[in-house]
């Protein structure tokens, strides 16, 4: 092992870094567990803890299931099946990922409540008064339908691109064997697709577990209102750390159970030719039940939200000020593009480091990151603060040899809000960039190092080009995550610092849900631009 | 593919280091400013004042440029959550920038007075411009706004003179019909820990417990919602915050008007304890380094101009006893407020909390 | 002696037995030799070690009296000046077969090596083949590329892992006599390892059979027929070994 790491130095080092960088607040946050039980603690045990994990465990293995069925069930289809509008569908699917859920909850509220579009029409045009407890989203099965279907993109791209890449021997070596499409998917492609499912779903469920936004406006009680109910109502911020870091010490256990259960498979392609499926035409009500239903889906997920903030836009322009939204766009661009620069960099140093060291430690470690994605984001927040206040004041000999008279640098600059970021997101960049290097394999950096080139500038002349796609659809989903990522950017931006997302949840906070319409299409205009742009770029790469 | 990597990170890191000195270079040339101006005049200070605020009304963002027009102070701004904002300033510590701290909640204000954030300030202009009883009573916080929590009623089921109190409404007639949001807004969090003031913690219990179980609903949604919730007949009553019924009442969208004309306003325990208010507020960090440009702040909000403005936007009710409020807010008449000092809705904040989970307010 | 293989001991981390035990063999210059044996047998291992991708746990490799490994040194695999042509080629998806085949001629001048290019392309008779990319390509003309790009930088040795496992049998043969022609014109010394004694028969100047890490029989084709003291079956799953190497 030692004599390995001789050979990897400058990887080795930066990788080190990098991940200490990562993980220092983290730790401030896991050694919480460990504090002294309060009075305040007590209470929480003893007369909410109990229902407020059983309605979390509701939630999120719902919303998973659900998540994977939709997800799964689509990917599998465009992959497999011609049906109209596929080629349309086969992106256009990922879009709801564009929609901040807290928007979504809002937004699908609207539509149906007493004032909403449906009940009002039924009331004014057919005249017909309905009990409002068929139009009540906002309770548990509600919660559930605005996670999944804004978040089912996660499942769907990841298995999609698992499945595209399935040597078609396999699922036609299924058919050959007189199994019909159904049974191949429930005993072929479920099984094989296992790995690519719970790395979708479990983002799904970490997304579910560190959300505030939707649960506290539908008013459900779930593990996250615990932890913020402690520090805001009660004051208590140590109580709810230590109920953050249970939660880390849930989702660990979560990443051990699917370590056990995925064991020692693993497969990679050395090869560049894995054959692709040939699409099955489909026909006829069959053709035109699978376009149905992709369409449902997306409209559900997509087009009806938009349609509805289009129509909020139009009622409420020009009654807020625009002159700064050129600005918003700018700013959050300008994060966005920094931090998600960052972490595919930061994963691809850390990701080519633990390919070359093989260990089992080197493995394991960067997955731990992604501890930083679970827990809710104003917990973060506060570990980076402090984390950034500490570096300020052991910095301070330092800046007043450069002239700077006040304690506070980087803590009021965009580099703590930025630095966060990448904490947070980390583990989904490195998910990406991670799976690029398994399909790559090493048989091509050996062949290069072979070819008498050293390992940095293998890197950069093989294992980056190669990586290409996994580089930009990392980047965009760690990009349209940031885009519209809330607590984090309220806290700790800088002075006189605005995104389209804080400006979208400025107006939502204050039950504006409308006047939140115009930040909220330009979240979705930017981030549906980019999906855009990735997938016509992947289409031109030759296979 | 190796220049393009590289071009990338130098460009990351320019920018960066640029958006870190941006800040930086401003606190360093202030800072030469007003030692220039120390030696000229020796009254001046910088020409900045930082704000951490809660509180993110667009009219806000006028006002504070219309603050900087007349005296040539810039308000910096970070606008954000009040609880993580307090958290934000406790550990900065003595090396925070912020010099303003303005929230939404006097329970907040008085949560970061207790925790040591703020300082005591005084100047005639502010003892003349807000009453006694919304200042704390150390000066470490002044009001700026007021709003009331109301019973808001359908015109069609409900008869004003059947509602008389906030606790009228736990009796056995309003079973199934009383609407109110979650415990975990702090509007009602300082409810409750008003009645723990006036009535006694076991009082409030009891309080808390009728109430819940004359719920139309388990809580959901916010304000707006339990009004529209009389409107689809889910129940007949609703505790509220005013300004929410004001927004409502002049919305863009037709039918929340609608929704708004049929409910009417209510300012219960007129006879005896007098109605809920609570107060949009700030105060003067404790080792603020504007200290000065601070206070001008604060009485630039409180006076007279800015009054109108402030409280008129999101139809408040100004503090300025010689602000006249809106039209709307005078047609709903006067009323009898809570005769406590605010500072006790902080005290009283985290008992409030416990009741809730007690007695299963969702 | 050109190459000299002593001792060689190697075990995969996390397994007991060794993969390799106490290897060596001496190799003259231009020589082919087969590495025979069944999966598992530690050929594969073999190759990664000469090539520098797994370091020995002991012994020690001399070419040409330089040392590339033994108690004290370890040459990194892009020092070691060997060739290396992959069981699945390898070829780098975003490279034309031109700049595959230049990506190991860094070194060279500009005009020396298009000068190479063109005789190495000769050599496989893959002249009109320059811009093409890897996945135009059959398989066969996959692999010649392969040869090429290894053969190119005019390494010392070349190590070839299981050439003809992607090929149909037809293709094999005429490539197998091919590949002979090509690597006895270029003089070049080589490695190859094979599941299959035909192939080992028809290319090798000297066969090395491996039995559990272990030398079984070594020795010149014409000197090992009809000796099959451990019968080698003809048609082995590849799969269990690639595992065994991703773990």
């Amino acid at each position: 092992m030692q004599r390995r790491l001789a050979n990897v130095n400058g990887w080795t080092v930066s990788a080190a870094i990098i991940m200490i960088l990562l993980f220092l607040p983290n730790i401030t946050i896991v050694t919480g567990i460990f504090s002294p039980s309060n009075e305040n603690w007590v209470h929480m045990k003893e007369f909410v803890l109990g229902s407020f994990i059983r309605t979390s465990l509701i939630l999120i293995s719902a919303t998973a299931i659900l998540t994977i069925s939709i997800g799964l069930s689509l990917a599998w289809l465009i992959t497999q099946y011609q049906f109209p509008l596929r080629g349309f569908l086969k992106w256009a699917l990922i879009l709801p990922l564009s929609i901040p859920p807290f928007i979504g909850a809002y937004t699908y509220h609207g539509i149906v409540n007493y004032t909403g579009v449906i009940q009002t029409t039924l009331r004014d045009q057919f005249d017909m008064v309905l009990n409002p407890a068929h139009f009540d989203i906002m309770n548990l099965p509600g919660a559930i339908f605005i996670y999944t279907m804004f978040l089912y993109p996660y499942v769907y791209t990841i298995t999609r691109v698992f499945l595209s890449q399935q040597s078609a021997s396999l699922i036609e070596s299924a058919r050959m064997l007189g199994k019909g499409p159904w049974r191949t998917f429930f005993q072929v492609v479920i099984p094989i697709s296992r790995v690519s499912i719970i790395g979708g779903a479990s983002l799904v469920v970490l997304e579910v577990l560190n959300d505030y936004g939707v649960v506290k406006y539908f008013g459900i009680q779930t593990f996250t209102t615990a932890i913020f109910q402690t520090w805001f109502g009660l004051g208590d911020i140590e109580s709810s750390i230590k109920l953050a870091a249970s939660l880390m010490g849930f989702v660990i256990f979560i990443l051990v159970i699917e370590k056990v259960l995925r064991g020692r498979r693993q497969y990679s392609y050395s090869t560049t030719k894995v054959r692709p499926l040939p699409l099955i035409q489909l026909k006829g009500w069959k053709a035109g039940l699978v376009t149905t239903y992709g369409l449902m889906i997306l409209s559900l997920g997509f087009f009806i939200p938009i349609a509805q903030l289009i129509d909020w836009m139009i009622l409420t322009f020009g009654t807020i000020p625009m002159d700064e939204f050129l600005t918003y766009v700018k700013n959050s661009v300008l994060v966005a593009g920094i931090s998600a620069t960052a972490i595919i960099i930061f994963a691809l140093i850390v990701g080519n480091f633990s390919r070359l060291v093989q260990g089992k430690v080197a493995k394991l470690l960067p997955k731990l990151s992604i501890l930083g994605y679970s827990i809710p984001g104003a917990v973060i927040a506060v570990a980076v603060v402090t984390a950034f206040i500490a570096l300020d004041r052991f910095l301070v000999p330092l800046y007043q040899m450069i002239g700077i008279t006040t304690t506070l640098v980087l803590s009021v600059s965009l580099i703590m809000l930025i630095s966060a970021y990448i904490i947070r997101f980390f583990a989904i960049g490195y998910n990406s960039i991670e799976s690029g290097y398994d399909k790559i394999g090493t048989d091509f950096r050996d062949a290069s190092r072979l070819l008498g080139v050293g390992v940095t500038k293998t890197f950069f002349k093989v294992d980056v080009p190669m990586l290409k796609g996994a580089i930009i659809s990392g980047f965009i989903l760690v990009f349209i995550d940031i885009l519209k990522e809330i607590p984090l950017t309220l806290i700790l931006r800088p002075f006189n610092f605005d995104t389209l997302s804080t400006k979208a949840f400025q107006y939502a906070s204050d039950e504006k849900i409308m006047e939140a319409s115009q930040a909220s299409l330009l979240i979705v205009g930017i981030s549906a631009l980019a999906i855009v742009v990735f997938y016509k770029f992947l289409e031109k790469e030759p296979d | 593919m190796k220049k393009a990597l590289f071009l990338v990170l130098a460009f990351a890191l320019l920018v960066l280091s640029a958006c870190g000195n941006d800040t930086t270079t401003n606190k360093t040339t202030s800072n030469k400013e007003s030692k220039e101006t120390k030696e000229t005049t020796e009254t001046n200070e910088s020409k900045e004042v930082n704000l951490y605020t809660a509180r993110h009304y667009d009219v806000d963002d006028e006002l504070y440029a219309k603050f900087e027009e007349e005296t040539g102070i810039k308000v910096n701004v970070i606008k954000g959550e009040a609880d993580e904002l307090l958290e934000r300033i406790k550990r900065e510590g003595d090396a925070t920038e912020a010099d303003l701290f303005l929230t939404a909640d006097a329970g907040r204000l008085y949560r970061a007075k207790d925790d040591g954030l703020l300082q005591a300030v005084s100047s005639d202009k502010l003892d003349e411009q807000v009453p006694a009883n919304f200042q704390d009573k150390d000066q470490m916080w002044y009001g700026l706004t007021k709003r009331a929590r109301v019973i808001i009623y359908n015109k069609e089921t409900v008869k004003p003179e059947e509602l008389s109190t906030y606790e009228a409404l736990t009796e056995d007639q309003w079973k199934g019909r009383v609407l109110i949001r979650g415990s975990e807004n702090v509007y009602n969090q300082s409810l409750l820990a008003s009645f723990i003031e006036i009535n006694g913690e076991d009082k409030a219990k009891e309080w808390a417990a009728g109430l819940v179980s004359n719920f139309a609903r388990d809580p959901e949604g916010g304000d707006r919602d339990q009004a529209k919730a009389i409107a689809a007949g889910v129940g007949d009553v609703a505790i509220m915050n005013t300004y929410y019924f004001g927004q409502m009442l002049n919305s863009e969208d037709p039918e929340e008007v609608k929704v708004a004309e049929g409910l009417g306003i209510f300012f219960p325990n007129q006879d005896t304890t007098g109605t809920h208010v609570n107060v949009s507020g700030a105060g003067v960090v404790k080792t603020s380094k504007n200290k000065d440009n601070a206070i001008k702040l604060l009485e630039f909000l409180s006076a007279p101009e800015a009054q109108g403005t402030f409280a008129e936007a999101n139809y408040e009710y100004p503090v300025n006893e010689s602000v006249e409020a809106t039209e709307l807010l005078k047609s709903w008449g006067e009323f009898k407020e809570q005769d406590i000092s605010l500072s006790v809705l902080g005290d009283n904040n985290a008992k409030s909390i416990l009741i809730f989970n007690e007695v299963g307010w969702k | 002696m050109f190459i000299s293989i002593q001792n060689v001991c190697f075990s995969y981390p996390n397994t007991g037995k060794p993969a390799l035990d106490q290897f060596s063999m001496n190799i003259e210059k231009g020589e082919v030799i087969s590495i025979l044996g069944r999966s598992g047998s530690g050929k594969s291992t073999i190759l990664r070690l000469l090539a520098g991708l797994e370091k020995p746990t002991e012994g020690s490799l001399t070419i040409q009296d330089e040392v590339l490994f033994d108690g004290n040194t370890f040459l990194q695999p892009e020092k070691r000046g060997i060739g290396m042509v992959f069981q699945d080629y390898a070829l780098f998806p975003h490279m034309t077969v031109g700049e595959n085949i230049l990506f190991g001629l860094f070194q060279l001048k500009k005009s020396d090596k298009k000068k190479r290019l063109q005789e190495v392309l000769e050599l496989v008779e893959l002249q009109d083949y320059e811009k093409r990319y890897p996945h135009q390509l059959s398989g066969g003309q996959q692999q010649r590329v392969a040869i090429a790009r290894a053969i190119a930088p005019n390494p010392h040795l070349i190590l070839l892992d299981e050439p003809f496992s992607n090929l149909d049998a037809e293709l094999q043969v005429k490539i197998r006599k091919d590949l002979r022609e090509i690597l006895k014109k270029a003089n070049i010394t080589s490695i190859f390892v094979t599941h299959d004694e035909n192939d080992a028969h028809a290319l090798a100047d000297r066969i090395v059979k491996l039995k559990d890490g272990c030398i079984d029989l070594i020795g010149r084709p014409c000197d090992l027929i009809g000796i099959h003291p451990h019968p080698v079956p003809q048609v082995t799953p590849m799969i269990e070994e690639r595992e065994l190497m991703s773990v």
